[in-house]
Formats: C-alpha cells, structure tokens, sequence
C-alpha cells in the first residue's frame, strides 16, 4: 500500500534538505566510516548516487551489512526545562487527543509504556513525529519544526513505565 | 416494512425452486425470513415476526456455526441475510464475506477486500469499527472507514463502485451504515472529536454519484433549509446554524452522522441523528449550536429538512445523539401519535410526534444528574447549574451520565409492536469532566478534556431494560457487570436477544426480563443481534462477538496483539480483561 501521510494543519512538509540543516550540526556522520568497516563478504557497496540516509537502529540488516547514513542524536537529551515544554506542547498539540492524556493510549499506541512500534532510539521517535506513520499518525513536521519535535522527544523520554503492566493478575 | 406470512412462504417457495440462485431475494420484496437492512425495516424496530424460537423454546438455544472474521476491531453492526447468503462486513480493513447458507459449514461464495487507507485508524476517533452494510437492487452497499463508499455485485462480489464521500485529512472517517431509499444512499461521516463541518449525503445507487449534499450546521442555504418547507417545533428564525453558535465557531463545530437511520414512506422523511458539537469546551462555542446534538427530518429526494430538534443545547458533555430513532405507532395519553422514540447518550428517552418533531414524554431511563427534567412546553432541559463544565468551571466532578452515554448510540433498541416496549442496552458511569482552550489543527483530534469515569448510582455499570415509551416508564431491568454495549433483537416469540461485554449472549422473555438461554461467545459483543429463516426453513439467530469500539480504547488491557502497546486496566472496568480479550467472531444459533 502506497503512504499517503496525514499532515497535521495541512501544511507540506518541508523537504528533507530543510529537515536537516537545523539539526546538521547533530549528525553523527557514519557513511565514511561505514565503507572501510563492512564485513569483506558484505554484497556490492551501495551507489554513492543512493541519497543521504537516517538509519534506524530497530532495522533488521540484510546480510547483517549496516546501511550507510546518519543517526539524529537529541540536542536536548535529559534536560528537565525542555521536557516541561515538551509536556505542555503535547496538549497544546493535540497529540493527547489520540494518544491519551499524559501518553497512555487512546487510537494511538501507549507513549509511555517503555516500548516502542517504530524503536526506542530518540532519532526513531523523532522521525514518528516528523514523518507520521503510515497507521494514523500525522505528520507533525511542518507544524512543529524540527526543535519542537526534539522538544516532545525529550518529554516523552521523561513518561515512566508503570512496572505492573506486562503480566496482569487478579484477585477476588 | 413487515411482511405478511402468506408472502414470505411464497418466497420461500420461490428460493426453494431457484435452487442455487443467492438473488433470490433481491428482485422480490424482503421476506420476513431475510434481514436486508441494519435495522431490519425502515423504521429502525429489529423486530422480526418469525416466532419458532419462542419463550417457550428458546432455553434450548445453542450454537451451531461459528467464523472468525480474522480481524480485532470492535465488531459492531450486524449480518444481512439476503435470500440464501449472509453477508458480514468486518471493521478496518473492511472485508466483506459472503457465505452460502445452502451447504453445510456454510463456505464463502466470495470475499470482497477493499484498499482502505490505514490512516484513518488514527483519525477515527474510537476503534476501527463498521455498522454494516444495506443491500438493495442486487447490490451491497456499505462505508469504508477511510471516508469511500462502495457497491459490491451480490451475487459475485465485484466491485461496482467505489467513490470518496469524506476527507481524512479533515478529521472525517466513515463508520456509519448506509440507509437506501429508492434509489438514493444515504450516508454521514464521522469526526465530532475533530472539530468537522458535519452534512448528510445522498449518492445514486446506480454510480454513487452525490444527487445532494446537507450540513447540520451552518448557513440556512447549505443545510438545506428552505422557508416554506422547514417547520420546526419550537425554534424560530433564519440561519439558526450559525446565530446559535458565538465566535462563527459553526464552521468547525463537528455535528458529524455516524449512528442509524430511519425513513417514514408515508411522510417521506429520513431521520437521523447529530453528534457532539466540537470542541469539547463549550465556552469557545456560546449559544445553542444547533443543529449538533439533534434530530433532523428531511425529505430523502432533495434533502430538504422539514423539522429538527435538539435534545442537548449547547452541549456540555458530549452527549451526541447518534442513537437510532426507531419509528412506532403509539398511543400516548389516549392519543394514537405517529412517534420517534430516542435513547439519547444524555440518559433521557424522548418520544416525539415524527410528523412535527414537537416532544411527547422525556423521561431519565438510567441515573443522571445533568439536568432535573426536560420542559414538555418548551422542549429544553432544565439544566443542573453544578454540573456545566467549560474552562471556567474547573475540573466538573460526578456528571452522570458519563461521555460514553446512558447508552452508546453504536448499541441500537428494538421495539415489538406486540409488547408495546421497546428494549434497550445502558451503561451506568458518572464521569469528571476538565476541559481546556482546545486548538483547531486539521488532522488533529479538537477535543481537549480529561474525563475519567466512576461507576454510577447502585453500584451497577450498565444494564439491559424494557421501556414504556407512551408513558416514559421502565418495566423490566436486567443489570449487567459491566456497561451493555450491543444492540437489541425482539421477536414475534417474545422473546429478546443481546449480548454483554464480558461475552455472554443471551435471550429473554420480552414480558418479564427472565434469562431464557446464555452462552460465552468468545469475546465481549458490541454487535446487534438479527434473526432470519435459513435455506432449510429454520429460524436462526446470529450476532457478532468482537470487543471494542470505546472499549477497546479505555479498557486498556482487553488487547492482546501488541507487545509495543500495553496499558493499565482503567477504572470502573479494571476487571474486564479477565472475561475478554478483543477478536472477531461470527456465531449462528438455533434451537
Ligand atoms: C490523529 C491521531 C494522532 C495524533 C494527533 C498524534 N498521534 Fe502519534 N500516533 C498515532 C497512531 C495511530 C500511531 C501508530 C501509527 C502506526 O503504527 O503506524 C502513532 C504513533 C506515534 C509514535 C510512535 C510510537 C511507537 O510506539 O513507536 C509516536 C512517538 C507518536 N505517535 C507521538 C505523537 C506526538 C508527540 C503527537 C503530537 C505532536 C502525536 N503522536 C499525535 C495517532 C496520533
């Protein structure tokens, strides 16, 4: 099936070359390092003409051959003031319309259980934001920018999983 | 619509001799024997006249087919029965099945899958669920949730057509079944919780082409309000769809169709109901908001409405009254009425004068604490000044009913003309209610509350009842653990079918509520039971389990297919869990 991303307000996203010069300077740049350190029995390289990748740590590799590309690393990681704005920018959002209030599942998926469709990496949460998935999350990058996706990132990294979710028990 | 006897048998006949031919049914009228609409007839009842399983017999009521639909989403709807093939549509991704009813363990004579984009299992607001399908000229018509309708062969399962209705990026999905009159589809979108332009659309049956579109709000020209043809019971005034609504908040003020039809051939009227108004804080929308929370008549040629009325003036709560508008001949203090009787999520049932819209009996048939009354002079509530909410008001405590209604309007009654009563399914919850200055962002849920629940009064979380609607007067009650989220089936045998959410399908004697058979169908049912006569002559019952709709949603716990998704059981259902968990299911009964 074809992605026909929903996109919240409706606005175009900005191309992928504007997603990325604000948050450049946070790119681990991995593709040079990659190149020499493919195993030998890795299949032919990718073309150079392939265009500039984010990996995705939750990725299964074909061949065990890592994928040329960058990771987006948080520029806010563990700070507590941008986590509060990220709490606040949540409801003003609306992402607890469908994801519940503080993250714990409404149509969308339990925010704040620990685990994750998409991986656990800050990069893959960012790019759920940013691009939206394909079972109805809107895409959130034109409306947010770049930083203020960091922004929720960043709070929703402070939800704590509840201990006593995984196995249920009940009593009379 | 009820058919004589004398007429079904001649079908019967009829089917027998065309030995293998499923369009049997379609160029005849309905028999009594085949279930080819949501509701049974146009006028919503679910009432079938075959009477073999009866209050004598039915204790001996027992399984006898059973199929997994392969998908988890909350079942609700029903099969059709159309000559000698169900037909059974399943939530996102809507499949439609079609099994042969002639040979044993009933294969399928075809499946039907659809391209429905995934993304609207964000945007509907609660679960992926489908009401069903309506058949009519040889064809299955029903709503895919990505906002398209489609018309699929009968007999073979070919597309036909399939055309856009609504717009996900707006917020609105499909969920509703189709009503058919003539030769016209009649079909709504949801989307309440994200803040639409609510309307009503007529396609033609042959193309799916839109004959008219109407909204629920807004200007008088595009709600097809036309001064010498709209007459309605008490509000007066020109383009009350946008002066009853401060701020021209009318222009994202939701109002969306997603519940049941019913049509009056002799008046030519289709009713319907309205949803919530949007947003959630009724202080950014000051006034009536008319017409969300309301029902409205029109004529099913060009659309034009006759009456409306609003149960729920700027709505507080989200009482939206999708719920079913069943059409019944009553006699109400002495005076034979051609009536509308509504069990409104508010927790009142109203019974009004369908010809005029102007209210007869309102009266509460679950606890409620939102208003004390509705005024029979003026057709308004008599507000509860403790219980209205909006930023201003803080974090309301104890509103019952809760948001998920004194019934869910997805949970429709039936009505047996020879009891007189009409039977319903409720849920007992009181909710808090905070809401905030909601933003509207296309796409984007417009909704803004924290509202957890609380069991209601007694202790009970829902029930299943027989009301008087001449007299507003509840006459049996049969209290369930747990809210009671399917729809209910009354037959001539007296006798009345629904299921529960911890999974127990059950009949009853329509007279006393007395449980005549229960059995645990595999998972929680908010489906809508039917009855019809098979190829062999006998009278089955057949019902979907698949929990969900809200439930899956505040249950938490109930679903089991994802490791990446797990939530804590929610209060007052933290038990339910224990008795289901969600999954598909069709189940066929005989005695
Ligand atoms: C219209 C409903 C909707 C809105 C609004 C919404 N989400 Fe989502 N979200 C979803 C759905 C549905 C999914 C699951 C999508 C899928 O699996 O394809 C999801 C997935 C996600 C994921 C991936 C979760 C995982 O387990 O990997 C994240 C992170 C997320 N959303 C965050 C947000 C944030 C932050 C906002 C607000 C800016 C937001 N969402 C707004 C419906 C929504």
């Amino acid at each position: 099936m074809d992605f026909r991303p929903v996109m919240a307000g409706l606005a175009p996203l900005r191309s992928r070359g504007r997603l990325l010069r604000p948050t450049a300077a946070l790119l681990i740049l991995t593709g040079a390092l990659l190149s020499c350190g493919q195993p030998h029995d890795a299949p032919a390289t990718v073309s150079p003409a392939a265009p500039p990748a984010v990996t995705y740590e939750s990725h299964l590799l074909a061949g065990e051959a890592p994928v040329p590309g960058a990771s987006l690393t948080n520029p806010h990681a563990g700070d507590a003031a941008v986590a509060r704005s990220g709490a606040a920018l949540f409801t003003a959002m609306n992402c607890d319309g469908c994801h519940g209030t503080d993250g714990t599942g409404w149509v969308g998926p339990n925010l704040g259980d620990g685990r994750w469709r998409y991986g656990r990496a800050d990069g893959e949460i960012f790019s759920s934001i940013y691009y939206g998935r394909p079972h109805g999350m809107p895409a959130f990058g034109a409306a947010l920018g770049a930083d203020g996706v960091w922004t929720l990132v960043t709070y929703l990294r402070t939800l704590p999983a509840p201990a006593d979710v995984p196995t249920e028990s009940w009593q009379d | 619509m009820r058919f004589r006897r004398a007429l079904a048998s001649m079908w019967l006949t009829a089917a027998v001799l065309c030995g293998n031919c499923v369009q049997a049914g379609p160029s005849a009228a309905p028999g009594e024997g085949e279930w080819t609409m949501p509701s049974k007839d146009f006028a919503a009842t679910r009432y079938s006249t075959l009477a073999d399983i009866n209050r004598q017999n039915a204790s001996s009521l027992h399984p006898v087919w059973t199929f997994s639909s392969g998908v988890l989403g909350g079942h609700e709807g029903q099969p059709l029965v159309v000559g000698d093939t169900m037909y059974v549509v399943t939530p996102w991704p809507n499949v439609l099945y079609a099994f042969d009813l002639t040979r044993e363990g009933y294969p399928l004579r075809w499946k039907y899958r659809p391209e429905v984009d995934a993304n609207a299992l964000g945007v509907a607001c609660c679960d992926s669920v489908n009401r069903g399908a309506f058949y009519a000229d040889g064809k299955i018509v029903y709503n895919l949730l990505d906002g398209h309708t489609v018309a699929v062969d009968a007999r073979t399962g070919r597309e036909l057509w399939k055309v856009q209705i609504a717009t996900l990026g707006n917020g609105e999905t499909t969920t509703m079944a189709p009503l058919v009159v003539r030769d016209r589809i009649i079909v709504g979108a949801a989307g309440g919780e994200f803040g639409i332009y609510g309307w009503l659309k007529a396609l033609d049956l042959s193309n799916g082409h839109t004959v008219w579109s109407a909204s629920n709000l807004g200007p008088d020209e595009e709600m097809g309000i036309r001064a010498d043809t709209f007459r309605p019971p008490y509000d007066q005034g020109a383009n009350l769809g946008t002066q009853s609504w401060g701020n021209d908040s009318w222009r994202t003020g939701g109002a969306p169709v997603w519940g049941w039809m019913s049509y009056d051939p002799d008046l030519d009227l289709v009713y319907y109901g309205t949803g919530n108004p949007s947003p959630y804080n009724a202080e950014q929308r000051p006034g009536d908001n008319k017409w969300s929370t309301s029902v409205l008549a029109r004529h099913p040629g060009d659309g034009a409405l006759v009456w409306a009325y609003q149960f729920t003036p700027h709505d507080n709560w989200d009482y939206d009254a999708t719920g079913a508008m069943v059409l019944a001949d009553l006699v109400v203090a002495g005076r034979p009425v051609k009536a509308l009787v509504h069990f409104d999520k508010n927790g009142f049932a109203y019974t009004l004068d369908r010809v005029t819209g102007r209210l007869l009996v309102a009266q509460p048939f679950i606890p409620l604490n939102w208003a004390q009354s509705v005024d029979l002079n003026s057709g308004r509530p008599v507000l509860n000044p403790a219980k209205q909410t909006g930023v201003s008001n803080g974090n309301v405590k104890n509103i019952c009913p809760s948001l998920e209604g004194g019934v869910s309007p997805a949970s429709p009654p039936a009505y047996s003309p020879r009891t007189h009563l009409f039977y319903t399914s409720t849920s007992n919850l009181c909710m808090d209610y905070a809401v905030r200055h909601a933003r509207h962002l296309k796409g984007t849920p417009f909704v803004g509350v924290v509202s957890p629940y609380s069991a209601g009064p007694g202790g009970y979380l829902g029930s299943f009842l027989a009301w008087d609607a001449a007299t507003g007067r509840k006459v049996w009650e049969n209290r369930e653990p747990f809210p009671n989220w399917s729809g209910a089936l009354v037959t001539a045998g007296d006798v009345v079918f629904y299921g529960t959410l911890d999974g127990w399908f059950k009949s009853a004697d329509a007279r006393s509520g007395r449980v005549l058979s229960k059995f645990k169908v595999g998972s929680g049912v908010v489906g809508n039971p039917i009855t019809y006569r098979g190829p062999d002559g006998r009278q089955y019952v057949a019902v979907y389990a698949g929990f969900g709709g809200d439930w899956a949603l505040i249950a938490g716990d109930a679903r089991s297919d994802d490791p990446t998704d797990v939530r804590a059981p929610a209060e007052p259902t933290t038990q339910i869990a224990r008795h289901t968990s969600m999954g598909g299911m069709v189940w066929i009964f005989a005695r």
